[in-house]
């Protein structure tokens, strides 16, 4: 799996409660109603400091992707890995491991849903797949 | 309160070897750097009362090379951290310290020895290394880790934007290894061409390793004071006209203009302000190339072309030798050498200077200095003169 382990802190655990529950929590500012990314310590429109998490659709659409070669060593050849900036509806980027993904249908503003893996060692993460 | 009118001029340049120079440590490099650079001015260790230290990915020399160099009482000292746009800055803070009263002269030195016998370049620069703790990590985890793929999807944008195209990039890269064919310290200087470039390895789409920068081991020290003191000194003053510095912080969400729109575009006009001068006054422009995406968007946002038709602009010739926009004319960091926004700005030296030999550009009386750390999230630009302002 190219996803590497990540381990919660204080601030994380709700978060990493979310995604075992299948669950993509973002941070919400009830004083802007604007929605900013899970790490995010200020609202990223208002600065406001009144961020609490909520419950996201967790559909988007890709805004940018990269995908780095798989490399063969030792007569063993790892995949590709394609990892995409993903715009969740309602507003925040994340940058998410697409798992599997047929490159050929990779397209800026394709459709996206958030799903969740747990590499060895390591809370659920959050992975995205062409919707 | 403003300056608009610097009265400071860098006066000495040290450059170290470069590359794959083994078994010498940061520190080695930086105090060779600074040597060179005092005596290139013409002044002794003594004459120097600042010093400002940038370190490199390896972070392993600091303003502690005060004691190493045996200085005494120095009136300004500090380490420096803006990534790549930290020569810029360096050389904005000595032009401060000078003009305050602060110090007389001042040497900024970048140094780093990443490079290890026997390793990849791409080993020295793996991404940051950091606990995989909490949210933060996030990124990192999901893959995006090392500069290459962290660029790619800021390219990648680009293209998608304005139509930008794989070969444009490629232009750039030819064009910086044209230059670096005339540069006897360019480390790469065996002829290139667009096929060359679209048949190198992708090192993370759309960026292949013809569009990545190389890495260095080595140092490069500037020397700094004020321009009545240039006046008496060895070489001629390359004098600091305009500075600025734009840091975006760009937020992770919709409307973010993170790979179209740089720093550049607020810390270039800011530069040209100070000045005093247009855009199209400027000669010569050295801009941070650590990615050949970045001078392309580099150059749309200082308006040297308009925004989006960046890739048009490099693949019609115009920044390659004989081109109407010479651009990084030593050849860059792509193919010259990587030391950081040290990089730039040391051949925009020797160029103010007219060293520069066979790629010297014949007017050379304005040059537009950028410097950009992280991911695009740190810009400083410079505008320099071998004239001094307003006369």
């Amino acid at each position: 799996m190219a996803l590497a382990p990540v381990v919660r802190d204080d601030f994380s655990a709700p978060f990493f409660e979310g995604t075992a529950a299948g669950k993509l929590l973002l941070r919400y500012s009830p004083s802007s109603g604007e929605w900013s990314e899970p790490a995010a310590r200020f609202c990223s429109v208002t600065q406001a400091d009144d961020l609490e998490w909520r419950e996201s659709s967790g559909a988007g659409t890709l805004v940018s992707w990269t995908i780095k070669p798989g490399r063969t060593k030792d007569e063993v050849t790892t995949p590709d890995v394609v990892i995409g900036i993903v715009e969740l509806a309602e507003g925040p980027w994340l940058s998410l491991w697409l798992p599997e993904v047929d490159q050929s249908a990779l397209a800026i503003g394709a459709g996206v849903r958030v799903d969740f893996l747990r590499p060895e060692g390591s809370e659920h993460l959050p992975v995205a797949r062409l919707s | 309160m403003s300056i608009d009118s610097p009265r400071t001029a860098i006066v000495g340049l040290g450059i170290t070897e470069m590359g794959k120079v083994y078994g010498r440590s940061a520190t080695d490099f930086a105090v060779e750097a600074i040597t060179s650079a005092v005596a290139d001015a013409g002044l002794s260790l003594s004459d120097v009362d600042g010093l400002y230290v940038n370190p490199g990915i390896k972070n392993d020399t600091d303003m502690r090379l005060q004691s190493t160099l045996g200085m005494r009482d120095t009136r300004v000292l500090a380490t420096i951290q803006g990534f790549g746009s930290s020569a810029g800055q360096m050389v904005q803070y000595a032009s401060l310290a000078i003009e305050a009263g602060m110090a007389d002269v001042v040497v900024c030195v970048y140094a780093d020895a990443p490079l290890k016998e026997g390793k990849r370049a791409g080993a020295a620069y793996p991404g940051q290394a950091r606990a995989m703790v909490g949210v933060g990590s996030l990124p990192f985890a999901a893959g995006l880790k090392a500069a290459p793929e962290r660029y790619a999807v800021g390219a990648r944008r680009h293209m998608h934007a304005y139509g930008t195209t794989s070969e444009q990039f490629g232009a750039v890269a030819v064009a910086a290894r044209q230059w670096a064919q005339l540069n006897p310290h360019a480390q790469m200087r065996e002829p290139m061409t667009l096929e060359d470039h679209q048949a190198s390895r992708m090192i993370a789409d759309p960026l292949r390793l013809l569009d990545c920068c190389l890495v260095s081991n080595g140092a490069v020290a500037v020397v700094v004071t004020s321009a009545e003191r240039a006046a008496t000194l060895k070489q001629p003053p390359v004098h600091i006209w305009g500075w600025g510095q734009a840091h975006p912080g760009y937020v992770n969400r919709r409307d973010s203009e993170f790979g179209l729109v740089t720093g550049a575009a607020q810390s270039g006009p800011a530069a040209l302000k100070m000045a005093g001068v247009g855009v199209e006054e400027i000669d010569i422009r050295e801009i941070y190339d650590c990615f050949t995406y970045t001078t392309l968007v580099t150059l749309e946002d200082y308006g040297f072309c308009a925004k989006g038709e960046g890739g048009e602009f490099v693949a019609s010739g115009a920044i390659a030798p004989g081109g109407t926009h010479p651009t990084n004319t030593g050849g860059g960091e792509l193919s010259s050498y990587y030391m950081w926004g040290m990089t730039p700005l040391s051949e925009a030296v020797i160029q103010a200077r007219g060293q520069a030999g066979e790629r010297q550009v014949g007017k050379h009386d304005l040059v537009m200095v950028s410097g950009n750390g992280g991911v695009l999230d740190f810009h400083s630009t410079l505008i320099l003169s071998p004239h001094p302002k307003g006369r």
